[in-house]
């Protein structure tokens, strides 16, 4: 009986001190941080970090003062930074909701390796967050900007590329787990989603730019950034990043126009598509195929044609890939010579096909990148017309 | 329990069944191991690690014969019973008391220090290590004072819950996978491979030789050699696909993730709503980690306890537990050691794991004792 009253005593007095709150950390303690940019100024690394004020995000009040908060520090690494935000943050900035990490032009030109081992380390930092380039502009003036839609800027910043990664295609997501890994291979190059601030961004700080119908100041996706290894070399336009998605098989969807001999267009919308690129090695020349099987439907036309024909459905078929060879082939041969980057990963394929070769090969890919042979064959089959088989213009022109 | 402490308590008394025998080996298995592997393979072998998992499988597998004959030998009485009866009464006992704190009690330190290296780095940050390793070892004598059967119910219980976590897993990560990422095959010819296969067999398909041991514990000995390749079976297999799946996901790049399968597990999405479920799956990790730590643990006290001619091996689990927190954290100084370490340790765990039972057969066959009469 004794024993077990002493038993219960060590229980409740466990029960109060053991409750597992060593490390905890409340969630009005963490400043939940949901965008981050990094900035070079001099030898010293600039954060910028978007923090979301909870008051304002809740619920379905809307309240008077800005859904989030931006702090900027300067250290000589990412932590010391992010650490020195406490200086003017009242909490601890928690980095496991991060959607975007906003890398400046000026860094990626500089090289980001440096600043993304801290993302890649610290483990409360995720995977599941998008990396993109500023172009043309500090990371810190993208994150300035309050959106509408979603309050949160940087979610509306994550949201947005997935959707035109999914629907258009020019842009492309990437991760940290992925951006790494393309960094350390010997046979590619990464490539990021450019992220252009646009308009008045005096106003597109403040509550106003959310006020009015059209935004005064706007972020917008376009083009993407070309490495060479972690230095920003260069831009490709998004018909080129469209390309550039074509080849690396991450199309999920997109749009294409093919214009008609006599003038006028149709519009194909790509609804699926899956590309194969097979390296060879012969007489120590690397060479690359790429084919492309695309199925599409008919999205718009605007030019004189018979859809109800088959003929006519294997003419345009047969436009549709001529146009996308010559897009992907002219993208191609740009990057061969303006960027001389293997961004493809061409030297991967040739590494995945034929590794003796590629033993030889690996110390001057780069070099050998810039004369190899890529031949392109698209196969794109039309599916489906839409609501109506020929177009209205059809009768109205006649 | 004050009538226990008066009957000598010692493995031949407790029984287990033999379905409780497999998926004790099982989880024992899958523990630790499911944490360290997939990192410490794919330096060595890269892509082509998912061939030397399946030659560690099958070595593996090969071994437990020798494992089997040996525990069937035990059965009749136990281990250091055994190997009194083989080497002489003193030199008997100072080799099953050396075999007992190099092998079993220096593999519990290690995992140990696992577990709680695990934690401070991926999830309880800023936490001392000493905090998680008292808990976990307070679970673990608990279990170990509590007896074999206990924890065999225990593991039992926890097995489905396991699988069903480990299913999901596995099926939830399968989206992720990249053939590309194992091409091209062979890359660095042989060498490397056979190298990586020889860290997985050291670790842990040479420690069955630890749970032969258990043997005179189990309801129906004949069966014990089946239950054995089972369990060994199971956990290999499961090993074997955690591995080869962090490959496929994750590519040779995780090589610099310090816990693949943890990484994985972060990966893990159903839709928009089932995310950031990793802490899940380090349950699974925990639970198997328990049981390991606790087999080890009871193996080592119950031997020496039969060493020191002890009645009852209760009286060692505070004494011993006491010292594994201590030389947990003095087994490596810092994680870039362990990395270090694990060509030493595979050597090792083959002298204990292999040359020692093979050294004990071949004096056994000498004696004459090939012969099945105790």
């Amino acid at each position: 009986m004794k024993r077990s009253g002493l038993l219960l005593c060590i229980c409740i007095s466990l029960v109060v001190f053991v409750t597992g709150c060593w490390n905890r950390r409340e969630l009005n303690e963490l400043a939940i941080a949901v965008g981050m940019g990094i900035d070079k100024s001099g030898d010293q690394y600039e954060i910028t970090v978007q923090v979301v004020e909870p008051s304002e995000v809740a619920g379905k009040k809307g309240g008077t003062s800005s859904p989030v908060t931006l702090f900027q520090a300067k250290g000589p690494s990412i932590l010391e930074a992010l650490r020195e935000i406490t200086t003017i943050s009242p909490r601890i900035i928690y980095l496991a909701h991060l959607r975007v990490l906003v890398l400046g032009e000026s860094l990626a030109r500089a090289g980001m390796a440096d600043a993304l081992d801290f993302m890649s380390r610290e483990p409360e930092a995720r995977n599941d967050f998008f990396i993109v380039v500023a172009k043309e502009a500090k990371a810190s003036d993208t994150l300035k900007i309050l959106t509408n839609l979603e309050k949160v800027p940087s979610v509306r910043l994550f949201s947005t590329l997935e959707t035109s990664e999914q629907q258009w295609a020019p842009t492309t997501t990437v991760k940290l787990d992925e951006l790494i890994s393309v960094l350390v291979s010997e046979g590619k190059h990464p490539v990021l989603t450019g992220l252009v601030p646009l308009g008045d961004l005096a106003i597109g700080e403040t509550r106003k730019n959310t006020e009015t119908v059209k935004s005064p100041a706007e972020l917008q996706y376009t083009g993407l950034a070309v490495f060479r290894k972690d230095k920003l070399i260069g831009w490709l336009s998004n018909e080129e990043g469209k390309a550039y998605n074509y080849v690396t098989n991450q199309i999920k969807g997109t749009v294409g126009y093919v214009s008609c001999p006599d003038g006028g267009s149709i519009s194909l919308k790509v609804i699926r598509s899956k590309t194969k690129v097979k390296g060879s090695v012969n007489d120590e020349q690397p060479q690359i195929e790429i084919e492309v099987r695309a199925e599409a439907n008919v999205g718009e036309v605007q030019c004189h044609l018979d859809l109800t024909k088959n003929e006519t459905i294997t003419k345009v078929e047969k436009w549709a890939n001529e146009k996308l060879e010559n897009l992907i082939e002219m993208t191609v041969s740009r990057v061969q010579q303006d960027y001389k980057v293997d961004i493809f990963g061409f030297g991967e394929v040739i590494h995945r096909s034929n590794p003796k070769a590629w033993k030889k090969l690996k110390d001057h890919w780069d070099q050998t990148f810039v004369n190899i042979p890529v031949h392109v064959k698209v196969n794109s089959k039309i599916r489906t017309l839409g609501k109506v088989s020929n177009s209205f213009l059809e009768q109205l022109k006649e | 329990m004050t009538k226990n402490n008066e009957k000598v308590i010692m493995l031949g008394k407790i029984k287990i069944s033999s379905r409780q025998f497999s998926i004790l080996i099982a989880i024992y298995m899958i523990g630790s191991a499911i944490l360290n592997i997939p990192a410490m393979l794919q330096i060595v072998a890269k892509q082509d690690t998912w061939i030397s998992t399946i030659v560690a499988l099958v070595v593996g597998l090969c071994v437990l014969p020798l494992y089997i004959y040996l525990g069937n030998r035990f059965a009749h009485a136990n281990f250091t019973w055994y190997i009194e009866k083989l080497l002489g009464k003193w030199l008997g006992k100072i080799v099953a008391l050396l075999f007992l704190v190099t092998f079993p009690a220096i593999v519990a330190i290690l995992t140990l220090r696992n577990i709680g290296d695990f934690m401070t780095t991926q999830i309880l940050e800023d936490t001392p290590i000493q905090a998680i390793l008292i808990i976990i070892l307070s679970v673990v004598i608990m279990g170990a004072r509590l007896g074999l059967e206990p924890l065999a119910r225990a593991a039992e219980l926890f097995f489905p819950f396991i699988m069903v976590l480990l299913i999901v897993f596995i099926v939830l990560a399968f989206p992720h996978i990249n053939f590309n990422n194992v091409q091209p095959v062979l890359e660095n010819g042989l060498k490397p491979v056979l190298k990586a296969s020889l860290i997985f067999i050291a670790y842990p398909f040479l420690e069955p030789i630890i749970l032969s041991m258990l043997f005179p514990s189990v309801q129906h000995t004949e069966k014990n050699g089946k239950a054995l390749f089972t369990g060994v079976l199971i956990g290999g297999f499961i090993m074997v696909v955690i591995t080869i799946l962090t490959i496929l996901v994750l590519g040779t790049q995780t090589v610099s993730f310090a816990y693949p399968s943890y990484a994985l597990a972060k990966l893990i999405r159903l839709g928009d709503f089932l995310v950031r479920i990793e802490i899940i799956m380090a349950v699974i990790w925990f639970i198997t980690i328990f049981v390991r730590l606790a087999l080890l643990f009871y193996i080592s006290i119950v031997g020496i306890a039969q060493v020191l001619n002890l009645k009852d091996y209760r009286s060692l689990t505070f004494p011993i537990a006491l010292l594994l927190v201590p030389l947990s954290l003095l087994a490596f100084p810092n994680a870039a050691y362990f990395q270090e370490f694990t060509p030493i340790w595979t050597i090792h765990a083959l002298v204990m794991g292999f040359i020692f039972p093979l050294l004990l057969w071949l004096i056994d066959i000498l004696k004459g004792g090939g012969k099945k009469t105790p």
